[in-house]
């Protein structure tokens, strides 16, 4: 940013003019902001918003005991009136967040907008990544359907895998030796209260670091878009899109309900949501310790890439095209193991 | 103004150092205090060597499953005598079912199987089944689920 003039700025011979907080909102953004793919961010924020709204109606019915989960969710889908609107809306909510989130990841990578200032901004997004899919794992316990069951069963037992902290987390997840009432509750009281309150911080301050820290500087980009009205009116309208795409997701593929939780039986297809059968795939794939392991330091690389990508291309690594490489390879490899989660 | 305090410059370091990690290890603890409250104690086990009927009411080639003092198990007749086996495959506890054709424990979550002696011959498990001892008197069989 520092080198962009911004006409929004006024100045006077006595220096810079104070700011006015309309001025923080009208900050100027490069040009190469007017490009639609830099409005994805905007639409996990929409997601989430709805998320929160429709999350907070379903606990005014929703039960978290082993007893009562699996009829209350039977009862908003099928009782309450719109209720399996509610449930629909956030349930196609978090998948599309979570899609959304890797397309903004997927962008940001592919431009390497995590180049200095950025390195926070990706840091701090990563986190919300995670967040996600962990508010995304707590949700669809939750439903207490035989899915969510074995499911529980199966994450926790994986945690458990982790070596030292592993066992005491398991069993800080499970409330017990055994996934039970208690697992249920603690999911229910992290996808509820801690995770949201997390998730809506790190998203406050990664929207703010964002504003804060400005842009990567892009050769040739001149800093004549604006973030208001122009930007605003993009993100506006890829929002009001998306809320229309929503409702008709919903209307047309309203959402179902499993079989109840049978502890004495695993669920005929123990698959994952979508975006955890790339997950589960591989530890299916691979031997135990190896397939943990290289999640968690896929993890761990993912987190700190922009300082790699800093390294490699002070050694003269042509990091624009090993990262259109990497990122091929990775959504490749994370699709095709979807596809073979769906054959199987 | 310069006046340089050089040894009260380091005692006043140490001292702060020592509250530090004084105030560091007391916070600490109580932390781990809060961790040991969300981390709840085992359950102690109670039972020994449970009764499960007579040895001819287990049919050959067929696994009784069953649950015993907590532990879901599974009585095996074969030509080598009864075995009782966890349920719990060893990969990430997701619960294994008896596969009368092939012979074999499988398990519908990663398909882990495990040969009629418990051993892990394909998939994901990394090791074979937990075993129980099974002991009989008179013609009863007992479990003992002590060693689970």
């Amino acid at each position: 940013m520092g080198s962009v003039a911004s006409p929004t700025q006024a100045t006077t011979a006595d220096g810079p003019v104070q700011k006015n907080w309309i001025d923080y909102i009208q900050k100027d953004l490069p040009e190469h902001l007017d490009w639609w793919p830099y409005t994805l961010g905007a639409i996990p924020l929409t997601l989430f918003g709805i998320l929160v709204a429709t999350g907070l109606m379903l606990t005014f019915y929703y039960v978290p005991s082993p007893e009562k989960a699996y009829e209350s969710v039977d009862q908003i889908t099928n009782g309450v009136y719109l209720g399996w609107f509610i449930r629909g809306l956030h349930k196609f909510s978090v998948d599309l967040m979570i899609l959304f989130v890797l397309f903004h990841v997927i962008r940001v990578f592919v431009t390497r907008a995590y180049r200095t200032p950025g390195e926070l901004k990706w840091v701090s997004g990563s986190v919300v990544l995670f967040v996600t899919l962990a508010m995304g794992f707590t949700g669809y316990s939750l439903v207490y359907d035989n899915v969510s069951y074995w499911g529980m069963t199966v994450v926790t037992n994986m945690l458990g895998t982790i070596p030292i902290v592993g066992t005491p987390l398991m069993y800080l997840l499970r409330g017990g030796e055994e996934v039970s009432g208690g697992t249920l509750l603690r999911l229910y009281d992290l996808h509820t209260k801690l995770l949201p309150a997390l998730l809506g911080g790190l998203v406050l301050g990664h929207v703010l670091v964002v504003r804060i820290l400005g842009f990567a500087e892009v050769k040739g980009s001149r800093g004549f878009h604006p973030f208001y009205p122009e930007h605003t009116m993009m993100m506006g309208a890829v929002a009001i899109g998306l809320l229309v795409l929503l409702t008709d997701l919903v209307m047309i593929f309203p959402p179902g309900l499993g079989p109840p939780a049978n502890p004495q039986e695993v669920a005929s297809d123990v698959s994952p949501p979508w975006y955890f059968s790339a997950a589960y795939m591989w530890i299916t794939l691979l031997p135990a310790p190896l397939s943990l392991w290289s999640l968690l330091g896929g993890a761990g690389l993912f987190v700190v890439y922009p300082f790699v990508d800093r390294m490699l291309s002070q050694r003269g690594w042509p990091m624009a095209v090993v990262n259109a490489l990497v990122g091929t390879v990775a959504v490749g490899v994370f699709a095709g193991l979807m596809l073979l989660d769906l054959w199987m | 103004m310069a006046i340089i305090h050089d040894d009260a410059g380091r005692r006043r370091f140490l001292s702060q150092a020592v509250m530090g990690f004084g105030l560091l290890f007391g916070m600490g603890t109580l932390a781990l205090r809060f961790v040991q409250f969300l981390v709840p104690r085992p359950k102690p086990r109670r039972y020994d060597a449970v009764l499960i009927g007579a040895e001819s009411k287990v049919p050959l080639g067929e696994a009784l499953s069953m649950e015993l003092g907590g532990h879901k198990i599974m009585v095996l007749r074969s030509d080598e005598g009864v075995a009782a086996f966890s349920r719990r495959c060893t990969d990430l506890g997701c619960l294994v079912s008896w596969s009368k054709e092939r012979e074999e424990f499988v398990c519908p979550c990663h398909q882990g199987r495990f040969d009629k002696t418990g051993k892990n011959i394909a998939g994901p498990p990394p090791r074979p089944l937990d075993r129980f001892d099974v002991v009989k008197r008179g013609g009863q069989l007992y479990v003992n689920i002590q060693n689970g």
